[in-house]
């Protein structure tokens, strides 16, 4: 190996150009041939229910209809479900959820399509549905057993705490509406191959799950990806049933088939984040912090167990968040209910747990009239003592003191929380709140497995252009610019002699999922070891031709510099060629260090975490309940940053999509299952004035990973949605005022107008 | 003179398409017969902006761009006007327009997908106005959303334009193109096509003519709420009346007393005219809905579907505002409050068509509205209220006071109304205006919010809107 240079640059998107003058192809702007069909699909109108009768008569008349598809056209295993079974593509007897996909037609255009499945006459036996999560306790209904985890004796210690609290706390769902919705595009190809475009994270699960479906070999199957319009985890399990019911039409049709969901469609059939009810109950002393934590945690899972079990194990694994729990006991309950089933998104759990201990100590805080960030500062893990989490795992890293001080001082935080007060000792009914929060967040899949990545990179013996794959799937956050930045420092050459092109499973095989932020660590390290690879092969070439001793090269500027020769990189790629030297590779990595016990709960699932931390003030109308963001500022660990301009980028939109889910963002059913947010005139994410009046992001300057990972970054993907805590607890500041901070607020999230309001109500009533 | 082919102009070029089909949304159009992808379908309800596109129209031998959806637009409906992509604005030479480096340069795009769309509302930024304060950047891209940025770029790449050079290839063009566009102006569109009929007049008396032969015709004006019929109820149109092209219904005056507004005047240019009048009018009309929207949408549209949440009803109700109906042979002015009957029913009956709105001033009087919404861009309100009154030695000699998000109809309230007339404004007098309200209304619980949040806010409102009045200072937290 050569010696370490660390990237560190601004650079544009790989794809600004194309983004910005609309030649970037998503699923939808793939030519279509000649001859191409559409689909729509027909779901169901109950949520809970017996299918008696399915008459697709009229849907198969209708205009331009050429084939319909029901569960009978499914050859294999009727399921998508990543890890249980349980997701039917489309149920044969029993209606689990209100939107569930019971057909599918091909038509000549997507609107004839669409007019079709409206056609269908279905009968039912209606049952009645479980919606709410209160419910599902009481009925005893779950998808999983959760899991009931101890550490210390919490019961005792609350027991014997000077001061002990109890309360219950809720957060919301939250629809992902990445702009770009589901679709799929499949061509069937010569022996019953398919080639599949899907908007997906996970192109290799994909190509399985169809595989399965038809009953052929995967080998028959390729699932491609060039990028996709937003995923935020919408797209980790909840393509594969658009990607099946696609390829399925394919086949029966012998003929290209897209099947693009209508939003609303796409959001009543897809699943959501998992809304969470808890129950705690927190020991401490005189000075706030916590010596015992009961805590019940539910979530709403919907009607399947899709990654319910690993989001719920995330949201255990974050209770603490940046905190030493030294006693704690979490019993979890992972609620089946009759609403789609919800999924992976940002956060993945973690967020809600985090959410539950935030809310804890703000009430720790306010029960001793104390400023919450001295309260949440004396809990924060320390260095040498209290570093074990609740899980066993020592915190190597922990950087959250320097940051959360640096923060409070460049915020001016202490200043402006006097302001605060003053402001709104002079407003009767216009108030305002601050809170500074922190994040500590864990990075690597809790399942062991799924830390492994694969890459290819060939170099071209012509010109020494590069081409790079990996399992990578970009979805914005830049990971294909990360990568090529990677390989271009790999190779010391300019990056626009590296091409990173679409995501294929005939290119690289067996690939995770690009989810729990570590998309860049698995994906780029892979591609530095294929083209490390390739360097080894070039070595021996220099040495066995030239008689060098080392092997060692140094990369740089369009130069290969071994010990006493130095040549340029095209001239030795192309002697290398003609001395037939191979300059294609794959490449591998694994996520070292790693190793967690799912049935004690103990171990070391991350191989680093990231920190963070924000303060947010707002203003909210006590006698209307809307609210402002006046002003955020956010420092954020992002390690030795490969490129600042794309992290920043992330901190900032993380911040803002967290906010969303905390104010605004409400999903609603009905009580009989029905969802009715699943359009942007009923279901609200953040628009431009929603962004912080004033908004300063700044990525902490003393970052480095510990770990060894690439360019000693850290990832910024999920992470920085927690920087918008702060928003929450500022309301929640906002709030107490009016109760003079002498009495504990009670709001769930979202804190919605209406939420203010009546917490304010509640909050007045007890004066 | 009639034609069944529409014209219009695309790069450079008189287009003429023949017989076009009525249904089809501007968007498929673009999409998959011009094959140009740049343009992106997001929701298909005008809700999201990524698929906007700029239209060129002829002013007063002037081009005025407008960004709208094409997702909610019929096709028919681009007869006589400019049609501007994504794809248009990079220079021959294939460079990119100041728009399109901006959004490079700053880094506002992630995944890209609304990308297209916020540089075509930049770009109709950029060439109607000449300088871009933080209020404009934000007003121009209120109607795009994006999920991946936060925006922060997006704004940082508008606000670098100041320091840009205007001229652009379509200023450099601009005879070129408003010389076709006078030579495709003067046609009124009449199709037929298999069991579809599209019509679009240009003037009242056609309009007359048309509406007698096809009575059963749906009058499609910005087409923001009717064009989902189509879009997401997935229904035929099976004869449309196009209004948009009446000039003749396209302005705004002040007759003395009153400001009467056309049936076709788009709100985007009401709101500039009703500031000076009622300051709280045009700030919720800039929250009514996006740029995109409020350059097709009319208040004579608002009036017609009669929405319980149509943001300039419950104004109009409390500003005592009129509808002129016409038909055939007559014309008819009725107050907006007999208009509404029940949930999205009016009396505007078959064969009649809105002329325009008169809205009295009064300028002795105290106008006060408010929007409540969980959003505070482009959503739909729970509760709107609007509060018109004259106040004289402290006390009320005249008020009218609607709401919207309240009752099935956008609705006065008459028992508050009732006690607060002549009375003196008092806490007690507002207790029991407040709880007049309860009479008056029993809202519903829905998606957007409860009914006993609904009424809790309607009170709180009132209150508001006399506390306002009292300390002569607004209590917003948009302020």
């Amino acid at each position: 190996m050569g010696k370490e240079i660390f990237i560190q640059e601004k650079r544009p998107h790989e794809s600004g150009v194309k983004h910005v003058s609309g030649y970037a192809y998503y699923t939808d702007d793939i030519f279509e041939p000649e001859g191409t069909l559409y689909g729509a699909i027909g779901w169901a109108k109950k949520s809970h229910a017996i299918i008696k009768k399915i008459n697709l008569e009229n849907v198969i008349k209708s205009e331009g209809v050429i084939a319909v598809v029901t569960s009978k056209d499914i050859p294999g295993r009727n399921d998508v479900g990543p890890v249980y079974d349980g997701d039917p593509i489309f149920p044969k007897k029993k209606v689990e959820y209100f939107g569930q996909p019971l057909f599918a037609v091909a038509a000549k255009t997507t609107e004839l399509a669409r007019k079709a499945v409206l056609k269908a006459k279905i009968s039912y036996k209606t049952l009645k549905p479980i919606v709410e999560i209160k419910d599902a306790l009481k009925k005893k209904s779950f998808v999983l057993k959760g899991q009931i985890i101890k550490k210390g004796d919490p019961a005792k210690k609350i027991h014997e705490a000077a001061n002990s609290l109890k309360g219950n706390f809720t957060t919301g769902s939250q629809e992902h509406f990445a702009l770009e919705g589901q679709v799929a595009f499949v061509i069937p190809e010569e022996d019953s191959d398919f080639k599949v475009y899907s908007s997906t994270q996970h192109p290799g699960e994909t190509q399985q799950i169809i595989a399965k479906m038809l009953n052929q070999k995967s080998n028959t199957i390729t699932v491609i990806v060039r990028r996709i319009g937003g995923g935020f985890g919408g797209k980790e399990t909840q393509s594969f049933i658009f990607a099946s019911i696609c390829t399925l039409l394919a086949k029966k049709t012998k003929l290209p088939v897209k099947l693009r969901m209508d939003r609303d469609d796409d959001i009543i059939i897809t699943g959501k984040r998992h809304d969470f009810y808890s129950e705690y109950e927190v020991g401490y002393d005189e000075l706030g912090v916590i010596e015992g934590l009961k805590i019940k945690l539910s979530a709403r899972c919907g009607f399947s167990p899709d990654l319910s079990g690993a989001i719920n194990s995330r949201a255990l694994l974050h209770v603490d968040n940046a905190y030493y729990l030294p006693n704690v006991s979490i019993e979890n309950y992972l609620c089946k209910t009759n609403t789609s089933s919800s999924t992976a998104f940002r956060g993945f759990g973690g967020n809600q747990g985090m959410m539950v201990i935030e809310n804890i100590i703000d009430n720790i805080a306010r029960s001793l009239n104390k400023d919450p960030s001295e309260i949440r500062r004396r809990n924060f893990y320390q260095k040498e003592k209290k570093n074990i989490t609740h899980y066993g795992m020592k915190i190597e890293d922990n950087i959250i003191h320097e940051l959360f001080d640096k923060l409070i001082k460049s915020s001016n935080y202490k200043s402006r929380q006097l302001d605060v007060k003053k402001f709104n000792l002079n407003n009767k009914y216009l108030k305002k709140g601050i809170a500074i929060t922190p994040v500590k967040f864990g990075i690597s899949f809790t399942t062991w497995h799924l830390n492994q990545a694969g890459a290819l990179v060939h170099i071209y013996s012509n010109d020494g252009s590069v081409h790079v794959n990996t399992g990578a799937i970009e979805m914005g956050q830049g990971t294909y610019t990360k990568i090529a930045q990677l390989a271009a420092n790999e190779l010391g050459l300019p990056f626009s002699k590296i091409k990173v092109t679409a995501t294929r499973t005939d290119k690289v095989p067996n690939t995770s999922a690009s989810a729990a932020s570590s998309t860049t660590d698995l994906n780029g390290a892979a591609a530095i070891n294929a083209i490390y690879r390739i360097k080894q092969n070039l070595a021996s070439f220099v040495k066995r031709k030239y008689g060098i001793k080392s092997g060692e090269a140094i990369y740089e500027n369009g130069l290969v510099k071994f010990k006493g020769k130095s040549f340029r990189f095209n001239s030795l790629i192309k002697e290398a060629y003609l001395n037939r030297v191979s300059l294609s590779s794959s490449g591998f990595y694994t996520t070292p260090k790693i190793h967690f016990n799912k049935k004690t709960f103990l171990g070391r699932p991350f191989l680093y975490f990231c920190y963070g931390a924000a303060v947010s003030e707002v203003l909210i109308d006590t006698l209307t309940g809307e609210n402002k963001i006046l002003r955020a500022d956010i420092l954020h660990d992002a390690g030795r940053a490969i490129n600042t301009a794309i992290e920043l980028g992330q901190i900032e939109g993380g911040f803002v999509q967290g906010a969303g889910w905390l104010t605004m963002e409400e999903v609603n059913w009905k009580s009989n299952g029905q969802l009715t947010t699943h359009s942007p005139s009923t279901y609200k994410i953040p628009a431009v004035n929603d962004m912080p009046k004033k908004f300063n992001v700044e990525i902490y300057k003393y970052g480095k990973n510990k770990e060894n990972v690439v360019n000693k970054s850290k990832t910024t993907g999920e992470p920085p949605l927690m920087n918008a805590m702060s928003v929450f607890f500022a309301i929640k500041d906002a709030i107490a005022s009016v109760a003079n901070y002498n009495t504990i607020p009670t709001i769930n999230a979202p804190a919605t107008p209406e939420k203010i309001l009546m917490s304010i109500k509640k909050l007045k009533q007890k004066l | 003179m009639t034609s069944n082919t529409i014209k219009f102009v695309h790069e450079n070029r008189i287009v003429e398409i023949k017989n076009p089909e009525p249904n089809e949304t501007l968007l498929n159009y673009i999409r998959i017969k011009l094959k140009k992808t740049g343009t992106k379908e997001g929701c298909a309800e005008g809700g999201c902006g990524a698929c906007t596109v700029v239209l060129g129209e002829l002013k007063n031998k002037n081009i005025n761009y407008s960004a709208v959806n094409s997702c909610i637009m019929f096709l028919p409906t681009l007869q006589g006007k400019q049609l501007i992509l994504v794809e248009d604005l990079i220079y021959k030479n294939g460079s990119l327009h100041p728009v399109q480096q901006a959004m490079v340069n700053y880094h506002s795009s992630q995944c890209g997908f609304c990308t297209p769309g916020f540089v075509m509302s930049l770009f109709s930024m950029f060439k109607n106005h000449s300088r871009f304060k933080d209020s404009i950047i934000r007003d121009s891209i209120s109607g795009n959303l994006c999920r991946c940025t936060g925006y922060q770029p997006i704004i940082k790449a508008a606000k670098s334009l100041n320091n840009k050079n205007k001229i652009d290839h379509f200023n450099k063009n601009k005879k070129n193109i408003i010389n076709m566009l006078e030579k495709i102006n003067n046609q009124s569109i009449v199709i037929y096509k298999k069991d579809k009929k599209y019509f679009a007049p240009r003037y009242v008396q056609e309009l007359k003519k048309i509406l007698k032969k096809n009575i059963d015709s749906h009058l499609l004006s910005g087409g923001t709420d009717l064009s989902l019929k189509v879009t997401k109820e997935r229904n035929d149109m099976n004869s449309i009346i196009y209004m948009n092209s009446i000039n003749e219904l396209n302005y705004i005056r002040n007759n003395n007393g009153y400001i009467e507004v056309g049936a076709t005047t788009p709100l985007i240019k009401f709101e500039n005219y009703i500031k000076k009048y009622y300051i709280d009018f045009a700030n919720i009309l800039k929250r009514y809905g996006s740029v995109q929207i409020r350059n097709v949408g009319t208040i004579a549209g608002n009036i017609a579907t009669a929405s319980p949440i149509g943001d300039t009803l419950p104004i109009l109700l409390s500003l005592d505002a009129k509808v002129v109906l016409r038909s055939i042979k007559k014309t008819k002015i009725i107050s907006l409050e007999d208009f509404f009957i029940d949930y999205r029913k009016t009396k505007l009956k078959k064969g009649q068509f809105i002329d325009s709105i008169r809205i009295p001033l009064f300028p002795k009087n105290i106008f006060k509205a408010y929007k409540i919404s969980k959003r505070f861009d482009d959503d739909i309100s729970s509760v709107c209220a609007s509060f018109n009154l004259e106040l004289k030695n402290k006390i009320i000699k005249s008020i009218k006071v609607a709401y919207g998000g309240m009752a099935s109809i956008p609705k006065r309230a008459k028992f508050c109304e009732k006690i607060l007339l002549n009375s003196s404004i008092t806490e007690k007098t507002i207790i029991e205006a407040k709880e007049a309200l309860e009479k008056d209304f029993k809202p519903i619980s829905d998606m957007r919010a409860s009914g006993k949040y609904r009424i809790m806010v309607a009170k709180n409102l009132l209150h508001k809107c006399f506390l306002e009045i009292e300390q002569k200072k607004l209590i917003r937290i948009d302020n």
